[in-house]
């Protein structure tokens, strides 16, 4: 339809890596950091949100927190959008 | 809260000690002294400990200071600094102070693994590791640990240690565009304290930080900053609402852009 949006790819395979929306409870966006509650963090494709372009990723439980720096705000749009 | 027969020691003692904060504020200035503790006691009709109790309390929190067998006096303020991808010295020239610092240690090592990690290299890489005392006008401030990948800048000490890391890092093209900061409270270690010339408070405010240029982890620091010389300044802004699905299921392509909902905190969110 029109050209690959990074941003949007990137909030994509955020979701994928957060193992799809049916895995989110929910995401809050900080400054530079999505956080977010999973229903089942097995579920949590760590390696694909790095190769995606997450800075980190932190597991604690079903808290995920992915680092992405300052396009969180294009990000948390796109999200919204595909959740 | 106090009670019973402690309240009128205390009270006493908090009496003392809210005269001398009024008489910092009001009357002296930085570097004076403030009156002996044999007028005090006098004024306040308590005994020398109590004195000493309420100068202690001032002199752990940063407001004066004690110079062995001179006295003690005002304390410069506090440096309130804001956490910002600013250095040490570009804050402190903001605010009037002379940054300085003086180097501990100046070498290229194999990255350890926090610090791999977190400049996203593998264990091992070659990494710049510079250590500073930083001072502000002459006074200790904190001790500034930094680790560069040498790939991204191979000549960065080649002259010694640059005055600014960050301006190093910018001549280079490397510009610092954002970072994540860690903060956290601590009892100095006695390297630290020393380091630090702290002799009362042993408070030190430990902080990590990434620093990156655009998609790249160009620096990693960490730094232990004198607990009873510094604040920070922390601008804050209204959260952005919490994105939660859509509830399910839903027609495919049936409803989009409906607004996120905002601010709902579940139970169990550790924050």
């Amino acid at each position: 339809m029109s050209t690959p949006d990074p941003d949007a790819q990137l909030a994509a395979s955020i979701l994928a890596g957060l193992g799809g929306v049916e895995n989110v409870e929910e995401i809050d966006p900080c400054t530079t950091r999505l956080r977010s509650l999973v229903k089942d963090p097995a579920l949590v494709d760590a390696a694909l949100l790095k190769r995606a372009g997450a800075f980190g990723v932190m597991i604690n439980g079903r808290v995920v927190q992915v680092v992405v720096g300052p396009r969180v705000d294009t990000i948390a749009s796109d999200l919204a959008e595909l959740m | 809260m106090v009670t019973g027969g402690a309240r009128a020691g205390a009270h006493k003692y908090l009496a003392v000690r809210a005269y001398l904060a009024d008489l910092v504020t009001t009357e002296l200035a930085v570097g004076d002294a403030i009156p002996s503790e044999r007028s005090l006691t006098e004024k306040f009709g308590v005994s020398r400990m109590t004195v000493r109790q309420a100068i202690d309390a001032l002199v752990t929190e940063g407001v004066l200071e004690r110079a062995q067998g001179r006295g003690t006096f005002v304390a410069p303020p506090r440096a309130d600094f804001e956490m910002r991808l600013t250095t040490f010295g570009e804050e402190a020239r903001r605010r009037g102070l002379t940054p300085g610092a003086t180097v501990l240690r100046c070498e290229e090592l194999p990255a350890p693994a926090p610090v791999a990690e977190a400049l996203d290299r593998e264990v091992g890489t070659p990494v710049h590791h510079v250590v500073r005392l930083r001072t502000a006008d002459g006074n200790p401030m904190s001790v500034e640990e930094s680790w560069i990948p040498v790939d991204l800048a191979p000549d960065l000490l080649e002259d010694g240690v640059p005055d600014s890391l960050y301006a190093a890092l910018r001549e280079r093209g490397l510009d610092p565009s954002w970072g994540e900061e860690l903060i956290t409270a601590a009892d100095g270690t006695p390297e630290e304290l020393e380091s630090l010339q702290m002799q009362t408070s042993r408070a030190v405010m430990r902080t990590a930080r990434r620093t990156f240029g655009g998609d790249a982890a160009v620096m990693y620091s960490r730094a232990s900053y004198r607990g009873d010389r510094y604040s920070v300044f922390v601008p804050l802004r209204e959260a952005r609402p919490t994105l939660v699905p859509r509830t399910r299921p839903a027609e495919p392509g049936a409803e989009t852009g409906r607004p996120a909902q905002p601010g709902r905190i579940p139970e169990g969110s550790p924050r």
